[in-house]
C-alpha cells in the first residue's frame, strides 16, 4: 500500500496513553492480543560465537535458546511468550538459514500450545545488511538478500521487523561531530526516504503470507547516539544531542506505520513512546531488562506505555539459575505479571507515576520520553507531517529541545546547556522548505565517504 | 501526573557533581602560530584555511605543522582526558589540523612524517563501524598514518595489508559475538607469517576474556586508548606486554 501521512494523533494527550492497552491492537497466531489490556514479554536470544559455523550448528542453538524460554514459561507459570530473533549475518545472507529456524521456532510453539496452552510468538527480524557507504541501498546483492529473507521467514513468523540503516553514512559523520543538520538530513530526510521504500515492499510481503508487519526502529543512528552518550561519566557524545536524534527518529520510524506497519513495533526503538503517541500501534519496549546488552538511563521509565516488554538481546549461555534464555524470560515475565497485576488492581495510573518519577529527570532524553513529553514531540512531528519528512523532524527536534530547556528541574552540565543552545540554534536557522534544505545538504555532505544520493532516489 | 520535587533518594546527577571546567593554555608565545593553534583548539574549519596560507607566507610548513597545529592537538588532547572536552570536540579539532597539514604539505612538496602505520578494519559480516571511525581520527589526530580498511573486511584481506604495509600494530573492531570470531582467525595468520604485531580488538559485544584467549589479541575497551596503544607498540613493546598493561 501506499504510504498515508499521519495528520491527526491517536491520543488526546500523554495522560490517556497507558501501558497495556493501545488504540489498535494486534493479534498473533496463536491468539495474543498486543495491546489489549495487558503487558507481554518479548524475549531475544542471542546465539553464540562459533554457532553460526554451518546452518545445522546455529539451528541447533536457536532450537535450545528459543525452547528453554519457552519451557521456562510453563515452569513458573507465565501465560505468553513473545520470541524475537534478530537475524545475524549469516541468516540473512543465507535467507533459507533464517528460514528454517523461524519454522522450527514456530513448530517448537505450536508444540507448546498443544501440550501446555502456552500462547507464544515470533518475531523474525532480518539484518540489514546494506551499508550505505558500500552498496547502493535499492540495488545490490545484500538488498536482494534482505527482501529475500524477509519473503522466506514471513511464512512461518507471526510478526517480521528490521532495523534499516538509511542515511547512517552522514548519520555517523555528523554525531561525532555534533552536526544538528546532519542528524537531521540523516535520520530524518534520507532514513525516511529510504524507510518509505523498503517498508512498501515489507507490508506487501507480510501481507501475502498473513503476517504481521511489525516496525522499525533506528538502533543504527538514534541507538548509536544514545550509546555513545552513555552514562553520567561519558564524554563521548553530549546526551541532549542524543535526545535531538531520538525525537528526529520518531518522525522517521513513523515511517513504517504510515506505510501499513501495524505494530508490535521493535523492541529497541526507543522513540516508541513518541510512536504510540502518534500511531495508537502496540509498542514493545526495553529498558532495565537489556542490561544484558547494553545500558540506558530510563530502565523503569521506558516501560510506562509499553505494550510488550523486552531486553533486546541476551546471549545464550549458562548461568547458575538455568540458560540465560530461560533467566530473562523469566524475569521479563514477571515484570509483565506486576503490570498485569497493576491493571487488574486498577492501580496502572500509580504504576505509570512510579515509573514515571523514577528517570524522568535522570537524563535529558529519559525526559522526553515520558508519556507527556513524548506525546508532545509527536504532536510537533504529526502538525508538520503533510509539509514534509523534514520539516516533521525538525519540528520535533524543536520540541524535545524547548522541553529539556524549559523544564527547571531538568539540570544540565554546562557543556550539554552549551551543546544543546547550539544545536536549538542551526535548528532554527534551517531553511523551511525540504527541497532548499536537501540541496544544501547535498553540498555540505558530497564529500562524506560513501555518500550516494543516488541510493535514496536524489 | 504526579511528579517528585526532590528526586535525591531515587537517583545521582554524578555527571552535574563532577563536572570539570577548565580552558586552553597559550600554545605558543608567537602570536602567528598562537591563531593557527587556537583554531586547532576550537575545531574552526573555516578559520585555519586562510590563517595557514598567512603563516606560510612568514614560517616554514615543518613550523607551523609542529608548533601550531600538532601542539593545538596535544592541547586537544589534554582537555578530552581532563574531561573538559567531549569527543566531537576532538575530532572537530582534528578536521581542522587535517586542513592545516595538508596546506603545509602542500607547500613541502611532500607528506610530513607520520609516527608509523596502524592498520584498522571491522570484522567480516559486520557493518558497525563507528567504533573504527573514531579510532581512525584518534590515531591520525595522535600523528599515526592509518590504514583504513573500512568495514565487513575478510581475513585475507587484513592479513595481505599487515604483509603490505608492515604497521606497528593492527586493530579490529566488531558489534556482534558472531563476527567477532574472525580475530582469532587473523591472529593465527597474522603469526603464521612472522608478523608478531599487536591486535587491539573492541566494540560492542567483544570482551576482554575473549580478545585474551589468541595470541597477539589486546583488549581495547575504549576508541579513545587507541592512541596510547599506538604509541606503545611504537617503542616497540610486544603484545603480551601490551595485555598485561592495558588489560586485566
Amino acid at each position: 500500500m501506499a504510504r498515508k501521512k499521519l495528520t491527526q494523533m491517536a491520543y488526546k494527550d500523554g495522560a490517556e496513553m497507558m501501558f497495556g492497552t493501545a488504540k489498535f491492537p494486534v493479534t498473533t497466531k496463536r491468539g495474543i492480543v498486543l495491546g489489549g489490556g495487558f503487558v507481554h514479554p518479548e524475549v531475544v536470544p542471542h546465539p553464540r560465537p562459533g554457532s553460526e559455523k554451518t546452518m545445522k550448528t546455529l539451528l541447533r542453538e536457536y532450537e535450545k535458546a528459543n525452547g528453554d524460554a519457552l519451557e521456562r514459561m510453563v515452569i513458573v507459570g507465565h501465560p505468553t511468550l513473545q520470541i524475537e530473533n534478530e537475524h545475524i549475518f549469516q541468516m540473512t545472507h543465507n535467507p533459507k538459514w533464517g528460514a528454517e529456524i523461524a519454522a522450527q521456532t514456530a513448530r517448537q510453539m505450536d508444540d507448546c500450545l498443544t501440550k501446555y496452552g502456552l500462547k507464544a510468538a515470533y518475531r523474525s527480524t532480518p539484518a540489514d545488511l546494506r551499508k550505505p557507504d558500500m552498496v547502493d541501498m535499492r540495488n545490490s546483492d545484500y538488498t536482494r538478500e534482505v527482501l529475500e529473507s524477509f519473503n522466506e521467514c514471513a511464512k512461518y513468523a507471526d510478526i517480521v521487523s528490521i532495523e534499516s540503516m538509511g542515511g547512517k553514512e552522514i548519520f555517523d559523520h555528523a554525531i561525532i561531530r555534533n552536526d544538528i543538520a546532519g542528524i537531521l538530513f540523516g535520520i530524518g530526510v534520507l532514513g525516511a526516504i529510504d524507510m518509505e521504500w523498503m517498508w512498501d515492499q515489507i507490508v506487501a510481503i507480510a501481507k501475502k503470507n498473513n503476517c504481521i508487519a511489525g516496525g522499525d526502529t533506528n538502533c543504527s543512528e538514534a541507538n548509536t547516539a544514545m550509546f555513545m552518550a552513555g552514562g553520567m561519566t561519558s564524554k563521548d557524545v553530549p546526551h541532549v544531542m542524543a535526545a535531538l536524534a531520538r525525537a528526529i527518529a520518531a518522525s522517521r520510524t513513523l515511517v513504517a506505520y504510515e506505510c501499513g506497519a501495524t505494530g508490535p513495533t521493535k523492541d529497541c526503538a526507543y522513540e516508541d513512546p513518541i510512536i504510540k503517541a502518534m500511531a495508537g500501534v502496540p509498542i514493545s519496549c526495553e529498558g532495565k531488562t537489556s542490561a544484558c546488552a547494553h545500558s540506558d538511563l530510563a530502565g523503569n521509565l521506558i516501560a510506562a506505555v509499553c505494550d510488550v516488554w523486552s531486553n533486546e538481546a541476551v546471549e545464550y549461555h549458562d548461568m547458575f539459575g538455568a540458560t540465560t534464555t530461560s533467566v530473562f524470560a523469566e524475569i521479563l515475565g514477571y515484570d509483565c505479571a506486576m503490570f498485569n497485576s497493576a491493571i487488574e488492581l486498577g492501580y496502572q495510573q500509580q504504576m505509570k507515576e512510579i515509573l514515571v518519577n523514577s528517570d524522568m529527570y535522570r537524563d535529558s532524553h529519559s525526559l522526553i520520553l515520558a508519556p507527556d513529553n513524548a506525546w508532545e514531540v509527536g504532536n510537533a512531528i504529526v502538525q508538520n507531517r503533510a509539509k514534509s519528512n523534514y520539516a516533521s523532524a525538525r519540528a520535533g527536534a524543536i520540541k524535545a529541545g524547548q522541553i529539556i530547556l524549559g523544564d527547571k528541574k531538568m539540570k544540565l552540565t554546562k557543556l550539554e546547556n552549551e551543546a544543546l543552545t547550539k544545536a536549538m540554534k542551526e535548528l532554527e536557522a534551517l531553511p523551511d522548505d525540504e527541497g532548499t534544505f536537501i540541496d544544501d545538504c547535498l553540498k555540505k555532505y558530497k564529500n562524506v565517504k560513501g555518500f550516494n544520493p543516488a541510493s535514496y532516489g536524489l | 501526573m504526579k511528579i517528585l520535587s526532590d528526586f535525591s533518594n531515587i537517583f545521582k546527577r554524578y555527571d552535574i557533581d563532577l563536572e570539570k571546567v577548565g580552558q586552553a593554555k597559550q600554545i605558543s608565545k608567537d602570536p602567528i602560530l598562537q591563531s593557527i593553534a587556537k583554531f586547532v583548539v576550537e575545531g574552526d574549519e573555516d578559520g585555519i584555511s586562510p590563517a595557514v596560507d598567512e603563516a606560510l607566507k612568514t614560517k616554514t610548513p615543518l613550523d607551523i605543522i609542529n608548533d601550531a597545529l600538532i601542539a593545538g592537538m596535544n592541547e586537544v588532547s589534554r582537555l578530552w582526558e581532563e574531561g573538559v572536552y567531549f569527543l566531537p570536540q576532538v575530532i572537530l579539532s582534528s578536521d581542522a589540523m587535517n586542513i592545516g597539514i595538508a596546506k603545509c604539505e602542500k607547500a613541502m612538496g611532500k607528506s610530513m612524517e607520520r609516527k608509523g602505520k596502524v592498520v584498522t578494519h571491522t570484522a567480516e559480516g559486520d557493518i558497525h563501524d563507528i567504533g573504527q571511525v573514531i579510532v581512525n581520527a584518534l590515531l591520525n589526530a595522535n600523528g599515526f598514518e592509518v590504514i583504513n580498511l573500512g568495514a565487513d573486511v575478510p581475513v585475507d584481506k587484513v592479513v595481505a595489508a599487515c604483509k603490505e604495509h608492515r604497521p606497528v600494530m593492527v586493530t579490529g573492531t566488531a558489534l556482534m559475538t558472531t563476527t567477532m570470531t574472525a580475530f582469532p582467525k587473523i591472529a593465527h595468520q597474522l603469526k603464521a607469517v612472522g608478523l608478531d604485531i599487536p591486535f587491539i580488538c573492541g566494540g560492542g559485544a567483544v570482551c576482554e576474556e575473549y580478545v585474551t584467549s589468541f595470541d597477539l589479541g589486546v583488549y581495547g575497551k575504549e576508541a579513545s586508548q587507541a592512541p596510547g596503544m599506538a604509541e606503545d607498540a611504537l617503542t616497540g613493546e610486544k603484545w603480551s606486554a601490551m595485555r598485561g598493561k592495558w588489560n586485566g
